[in-house]
């Protein structure tokens, strides 16, 4: 008896005990989506792309307390971190736009391309690619030389400079453009593209207008490379973005849109006083549907017809509660469902500017000018176009903060330009205009105006009214601007050897007033 | 000596072997000790029949032995007696207090082994020491009570977590606790999130959910020499629980009665004479007023906890039963807060086959229920408006009227004076953003055991342990915007926890000549658990619900995702083997060894991995001839390793689904070739015991080394990776033990033991890795714990005045101090600690009993401090701006002597999230009267009703305490590895007062 029961447990113990085949099976979690899975539907080449595509617009301080603050589309109410942060141009959120490139788009993107590379889908290799331009091209207007053309590989990983990295990305397009214009009725993106729901014709002018934007990015610094490349895209057969259903617009995948959680939930924006400033003098009837109004009239005592009021970028903020009454973000956008990222008022402005710089465009300055105004207030469904294209007597408000005593964050407009076109000004006054105008229709789309402002130092913003820059991350000076974001911190220490590859390519110190290779601060003409 | 008790052990073990075998008389009588104090749980053997009994709670005993025959009566740390039955009808005897080392204790495995055998240190703390608290969580009880363990209770009350390392953190990924054992059986013990310095609630642990009522004793093996049988799980050491079984032929039944009150011991200084300007948040007012006070102290409850038990044990000579049931609830200090828990246990063995087979069975059932778990941090803190709430306006008012009603949504809206994201109205945030926790749990176990011979048994073990855990908040349209959409939130989570568990052991133990004795255990396990699976959803702020105020699946609108949840599920195997090798009873080899399959490996080619113990212990006393006044004395030494597996799903992971339906690609770095954690130990231990036995003196010392430490790091931007994991790494733990006991007065009827308890250890991170210089752990923005090689883990660093070469504080421009970045303030882990319990008795009648524990050295940081100086409300910037300035020795830019700030800007600069937190540190050294308890025994028996003893207690916990800190340092905002000694907007202190009535009938 007492042997059967010993055998009966040994048996039972060494059936047990004897099996380690499925620990491959157990180690894997089965709400995760393998590649193989993947494979299902073309998965594995697309479903990344919804991921991609909604990482290249970031959060709050990404953008918001940073380029949206520099080139002072928005400001905020809020003294963070004791009022002296990135709006004040005392970095505090340096790596986090960063971050979410690499690791969102870059790292993810790597693979993807791989995936397609090994299938044969070339297709989506130029797809990804285009993504990562775009992405990448955000990326390096914050901190200028980027991790780019050796991305992917080991040990320290050296930096491209600015120079090789638009090279680089005009011969990516010259591919991305090439295989897209070979198979224009390819249908497979279609499951994967909330934006232009897989037509190829309108990723080709997304391809050619981001060429546009870049090619103008250098137009100081490679005059010839960039009319080379800017004329490219110009006369590609495939077009650019000129009307706003081309626009490349971003789905929010039923995500409220960022500005109106941190406008009204967070109470953490508010229009800027440059905006009060250019909007109301030139009483631009997009005004409603950027901000909305203020409650207290006592607060718009000095325009009582342009009932907005905006806190200055770098204000001195004594307390939050303070500037909360004044004008937030547009309740508009509560029903927001997709945000621009390459339009076709942007595209009409860089060709008025191409112009004026002699490069072949379908149409004059005058003409580009007034249909990049005309293309940002049917994007908006503001009217009143042609009243306001002709304005030629309003010119930006001084502003006064009211509810600071005194002179404090108080300034006056430095921008004498008016709205309409003057063909007998000088190309340095036409290009303020267009600059203006463009400034004006990026609103929430602030980087590339943030680019066009250090380029040609259009519109004339008002400065810091509290620069708490000091030698910590570099000194601006108090008539200047914010120039750049300097390198993450993680480069230092992950990264040694790449990271000081990376200041010498920069060409001056790791600091923000350090000016990017664009940004020659030269004439513009 | 030692073949003899394991013989007794044995016999014990199987009671009443053989049947009747001829003429049997009742014979009965007490057992006492020398002092005439009955002797509960002596054994009485008849040595001719096998046949035995055990004296009940009175010391009483009754047995059938025949004229002739030689009863042997034995019992723990007494030496045995033999006498020969005559013809009377009662034999009362006293033992004489003997060889306390000769104490069965239970080891690894639930294995009970003769403890001088043991090579390495256990201490162990009996159910009375315990309970007698009637502590809500029974474990912190345990503090103080053991030597080289560190208890720190949770801040957030009833049905809390519990902090508990031994040895110090051992791991700078895991949180170094040890593993919890029932009965030889791991048992889950999950903490499944903790709060951190911005927001959240500890949501309790396994230990929780124990009726301490059913625990006998706990055993602390500390070492992972102890642990080597219990393989990974064990290399932070064990708690062996060992619950109560039902005794043969006595019936008992107990009832506990318990209520005890808790209340806030201190809430922070605060000021109440200057109010905030343009109806600021901050009171940053420069005129005093005259204002409310007094609600901070108002707000805090007195909380009731009430616990009732009872159990039922008995049994036969083939049948044992215990079961018991135990409820208790609780309403903590802050309102709306409740806590409830029931638990039936059912315990029973049986023997077979001749008694050659017992099978026991072990049933636990809980369920514990909580609603508004007390948080900590920034967000969605009662207290955070609380303590700030600005001076010039009306508390009453708005602590009343926490909601308004808003004709605009037709919806009652909170009432709140600022759109802040660490701002809600104290009561909104209780009654309108409720959380309700419920956990269900079964722990069922068979055991079954066979004697093939005295020599040689083989026992089967098998356990399920499964807990269904809710967690549900359900926030308010109009709670805080940071945290809640436009319609509400809701937080939904129902995981289960599945541990299964088994293993055969086959013992042995003969003597193989007169002189040499071998003991071999040898055995196979298989552990399979499932955690954290389920469904969870949290719609946070970016989720719109359709309709407001409603929480459920059905609601939630396309942008939330509900996501299949997956903690873990992990597969471990391994075979094991232990030998002890007595030479003469007096020299003890021991020697271990185990392999592990760990399917968390799989593909590494290292998922089988072995490691192996060695100990020695040599009883010095029984080997040469030592002065009279050294009764006893061991020497002990031993070597271990223990590997242990990385986490579930780090070779390789897969992609993920996303909310707007794309894929995460994985982008983490594939690491096929990582490897097992390793942690050795070394350590010495020495036993004396002086005086005939009075005194006790235990002595360890250890060396603890942690490699291979499974990191998971950022990778380079440029790599193409986010991720990467490394196995790098050393951390190393030193320290001491000592426990030292002794029966100080013993004369009549007056006794009075002691136990002091001495723990020192000194943790040091030697390296992390090549790349790091540093890695963070918690905390956040002024403050934040970190490795760094050749710092300790529990290090804090926190912004400090910046100071020039004379250590003058330096004043920026504006008249504000300039702050430094993180700098290192200190450890939040003392340089030792001291445990005093002690126990009192006076005849039959009266016992009583206070524990003393003391902290010493060490660092705790207080980040309220630094919020209340931002707010404006901190007692000090009151006083600040009474005397109109700051008095500091400084400099300003220039270099210049400043002697006086203003209180606005300084403490401005000192306050906030990112303050100089550099003041608001301070020693964690502590003492405290952690327990005192008088207990009255009524004589009942006189009463002529059937209650068989009756005894009230008064008790009372956290009495008293002394600390520089404005927080009580023992008490954990988090029960986890990271921000440790950190307190952030936790609950205040409590201490309890209370009574209960026990009566055993």
């Amino acid at each position: 008896m007492k042997k059967n029961i010993f055998y009966i447990l040994l048996i039972g113990l060494i059936t047990l005990y004897s099996c380690t085949d499925d620990f491959a099976e157990l180690n894997t979690n089965p709400n995760q989506i393998t590649t193989e899975s993947l494979k299902q539907n073309f998965n594995h080449v697309g479903a990344y792309f919804p991921s991609m595509l909604k990482a290249i617009s970031g959060n709050q301080v990404m953008h918001n307390l940073n380029n949206d603050s520099w080139v002072r589309h928005y400001a905020t109410p809020t003294p963070f971190v004791g009022g002296i942060n990135n709006t004040t141009y005392y970095p505090r959120w340096i790596h986090q736009y960063w971050n979410r490139i690499y690791g969102s788009i870059m790292a993810p993107g790597r693979q993807v391309i791989q995936i397609a590379e090994e299938g044969g889908y070339d297709m989506f290799v130029q797809w990804t690619k285009l993504i990562q331009i775009l992405a990448a091209s955000r990326l390096s207007a914050y901190h200028g030389p980027i991790i780019y053309s050796n991305y992917g590989t080991q040990g320290d990983v050296m930096y491209d400079t600015e120079a090789e990295l638009y090279t680089t990305w005009f011969s990516e397009l010259d591919k991305v453009v090439s295989t897209f214009s070979s198979d224009t009725s390819y249908s497979g993106f279609k499951d994967f593209d909330a934006s232009y729901g897989g037509s190829i014709p309108h990723w080709i002018k997304m391809a050619n207008s981001l060429r546009l934007r870049l090619a103008m990015r250098i137009s100081k610094v490679n005059p010839t490379l960039a009319k080379t490349e800017g004329e490219k895209a110009i006369n590609d057969p495939g077009g650019l973005i000129t009307t706003n259903a081309e626009n490349l617009m971003l789905s929010l995948y039923g995500d409220p849109f960022h500005e109106v959680t941190i406008g009204f939930s967070w109470n953490d924006t508010r229009m800027s006083a440059s905006m009060e400033s250019i909007l109301g003098g030139y009483d631009d009837p997009r005004a409603p549907k950027y901000w909305s109004p203020v409650a207290d009239a006592s607060l718009v005592a000095d325009h009582p017809t342009f009932p907005y009021k905006g806190i200055r970028n770098g204000a001195y903020l004594a307390s939050k509660a303070l500037h909360l009454p004044y004008s937030n973000i547009s309740e508009d956008f509560k029903s927001a469902s997709d945000r621009k990222l390459v339009d076709a008022a942007e595209v009409h402005f860089a060709l008025a500017e191409a112009s004026l710089r002699g490069w072949s465009t379908p149409l004059t300055a005058h003409a580009h000018y007034e249909e990049g105004v005309k293309q940002s207030f049917a994007y908006w469904g503001a009217g009143g176009v042609d009243a306001y294209l002709a304005n030629n007597s309003g010119t930006p408000l001084n502003y006064d903060d009211v509810v600071e005593t005194g002179d404090v964050n108080d300034f006056v407009s430095r921008i004498s330009a008016t709205v309409a076109w003057d063909e007998t000004g000088t190309n340095e006054e036409k290009l303020e205009k267009i600059m203006t105008q463009k400034w004006i229709a990026a609103y929430t789309n602030s980087i590339e105006a943030w680019v066009d402002h250090r380029r040609t130092g259009y519109p004339k913003l008002p400065y810091n009214y509290q620069n708490d820059s000091n030698s910590d991350f570099g000194v601006v000076p108090g008539d200047e601007f914010m120039k750049r974001m300097v390198f993450p911190v993680g480069e230092k220490t992950n990264n040694a050897s790449g990271y000081s590859d990376a200041v010498s390519k920069l060409g001056g110190p790791d600091e923000i007033n350090t000016r990017l290779y664009w940004d020659t601060g030269g004439s513009n003409f | 000596m030692k073949q003899k008790t394991i013989k007794h052990a044995i016999l014990s073990l199987c009671i009443l072997l053989s049947g009747f075998l001829f003429a049997q008389n009742s014979v009965n009588g007490t057992i006492t000790d020398e002092e005439g104090v009955p002797l509960p749980g002596a054994t009485i053997v008849v040595l001719e029949t096998n046949d035995g009994s055990t004296t009940d709670f009175d010391g009483n005993y009754s047995i059938s032995a025949a004229e002739g025959q030689t009863l042997e009566i034995s019992f723990v740390g007494y030496e045995t007696q033999q006498i020969t039955v005559g013809s009377n009808a009662v034999y009362s005897i006293s033992l004489v207090a003997g060889n306390a080392l000769d104490e069965i204790v239970v080891s690894a495995l639930g294995i009970k082994r003769d403890e001088k055998t043991l090579t390495y240190a256990s201490q162990t703390v009996k159910s009375e020491n315990l309970t007698q608290a009637r502590d809500m969580n029974f474990a912190n009880s345990l503090s103080g009570r053991a030597a080289g363990v560190e208890i720190r209770k949770s801040s957030s009350g009833s049905g809390g977590s519990t902090r508990i390392v031994l040895r110090g953190s051992k791991s700078l990924r895991g949180d170094s606790q040890p593993l919890i054992v029932i009965d030889g059986i791991p048992m889950v013990n999950n903490r499944n999130s903790q709060p951190d310095v911005w927001s959240g609630n500890d949501t309790g642990d396994g230990l929780s959910q124990i009726n301490p009522d059913d625990i006998e004793s706990i055993t602390i093996l500390k070492g992972a020499n102890a642990a080597v049988l219990y393989g990974s799980q064990g290399a932070n050491g064990v708690v062996m629980i060992t619950t109560k079984s039902g005794e043969e032929g006595v019936t008992k039944v107990s009832v506990n009665s318990g209520v005890t009150f808790e209340s806030v011991i201190k809430t922070p200084e605060l000021q109440y004479d200057y109010g905030a300007l343009n109806g600021d948040k901050n009171s940053w007012s420069t005129t005093k007023g005259n204002y409310d006070s007094g609600y901070v102290e108002d707000f805090f409850q007195t909380g009731a906890n009430y616990i009732n038990s009872i159990s039922v044990s008995g049994g036969n000579n083939k049948t044992k039963a215990y079961f018991s049931y135990y409820n208790s609830t609780s309403d903590g200090v802050i309102p709306t807060f409740k806590y409830q828990k029931n638990n039936v246990s059912f315990k029973q063995s049986t023997k077979l086959l001749d008694d050659k087979m017992t099978i026991t069975s072990n049933i636990i059932l809980a369920d514990e229920k909580t609603h508004n778990r007390p948080g900590a941090g920034y967000y969605l803190n009662p207290l955070v408006a609380l303590y700030t709430f600005p001076r010039e306006r009306n508390w009453n008012n708005f602590n009343t009227n926490y909601q308004t009603f808003d004709t605009a949504t037709n919806m009652y809206k909170q009432n709140i004076y600022a759109n802040y994201h660490f701002l809600s109205n104290p009561n909104w945030v209780l009654n309108k953003q409720p959380k309700d926790d419920r956990i269900k749990r079964a722990i069922s176990s068979l055991n079954i055991k066979y004697e093939f011979s005295e020599k040689l048994s083989f026992q089967a073990r098998a356990s399920y342990d499964y807990s269904n855990k809710t967690y549900e908040q359900q926030h308010a349209a109009s709670s805080n915007p940071t945290n809640t959409g436009d319609n509400g939130r809701w937080d939904y989570r129902r995981l289960n926890d599945e541990l299964f568990y088994t293993d055969g052991i086959l013992s042995f133990n003969d003597n193989l000549t007169d002189d040499l004795s071998l003991t071999l255990v040898a055995g196979a396990s298989l552990q399979h658990h499932v955690y954290g699976e389920g469904v969870s959803v949290t719609s946070g702020n970016d989720g719109k619900l359709f309709y407001a105020n409603e929480f459920n699946f059905q609601n939630l609108p396309t942008n939330v995702q509900v996501r299949s949840a997956l903690g873990s599920k992990v597969e471990k195997q391994a075979v094991f083997g232990n030998a002890v090798i007595g030479f003469k009873d007096y020299l003890f080899l021991d020697v271990s060894g185990r392999n592990d399959w760990a399917s968390t490996l799989v593909g590494t080619g290292n998922d089988s991995y072995f490691y192996p113990s060695y100990g020695l212990s040599a009883i010095v006393s029984e080997m040469i001839s030592l002065p009279q006044i050294i009764s006893f004395a061991k020497i002990r030494g031993s070597l271990a390793s223990v590997g242990n597996e990385v986490p579930f799903n780090r070779i390789n992971p897969q992609n993920t689904v996303t909310a707007a339906g794309g894929v995460n690609r994985n982008t983490q770095k594939p690491f096929t070739d990582l490897e097992p954690e390793l942690i050795e130990t070394t350590e010495f231990g020495i036993d004396l015991r002086f005086m005939n036995n009075k005194i006790g003196l235990d002595l360890a010392v250890y060396n603890i080394k942690s490699t291979n430490q499974f990191l998971s790091l950022s990778a380079p931007s440029g790599s193409g990776y986010t991720t990467y994991f490394v196995n790098a790494g050393e951390i190393v733990n030193k320290g001491i033990e000592l426990s030292l006991s002794g029966n100080i007065i013993e004369k009549g009827n007056l006794s009075w033991t002691s136990v002091l308890n001495f723990t020192k250890n000194t943790n040091e991170v030697v390296s992390i890795h090549p790349d790091l210089t540093g890695l963070g752990d918690g905390g956040g923005d002024g403050v934040q714990s970190r490795f760094v090689p050749g710092g300790s883990i529990g290090d804090l660093y926190v912004r400090k005045h910046k100071r020039d070469t004379q250590g003058r504080i330096i004043i920026d421009k504006n008249g504000a101090p300039l702050s430094t970045d993180h700098e290192l303030a200190g450890n939040a882990e003392p340089d030792f600690s001291i445990g005093w319990s002690n126990n009192f008795s006076l005849g039959d009648k009266l016992t009583a009993g206070f524990i003393i524990n003391g902290k010493f050295g060490g660092e705790v940081y207080s980040h309220t401090e630094t919020m209340l100086n931002g707010f404006g409300v901190s007692k000090r910037s009151g006083e600040a701006r009474d005397a109109g300035s700051v008095s500091v020795n400084a400099v300003d830019e220039n270099g210049s002597a400043v002697s006086s700030v203003d209180p606005v800007k300084w403490y401005t600069a000192l306050g906030d999230r990112n303050g100089i937190g550099e003041p608001y540190v301070y020693s964690r050294t502590n003492i405290r009267l952690t327990q005192l308890s008088i207990g009255y025994n009524f004589d009942v028996s006189s009463l002529g009703i059937p209650i068989e003893g009756a005894n009230l207690s008064l008790i009372g916990n956290n009495l008293l305490y002394s600390a520089e800190a404005p927080f009580d340092p023992e008490v954990a905002m988090s029960t986890g590895r990271n921000a440790q000694g950190i307190d952030n907007f936790t609950t205040p202190s409590t201490r309890t007062i209370g009574m209960n009535l026990r009566l055993t009938f």
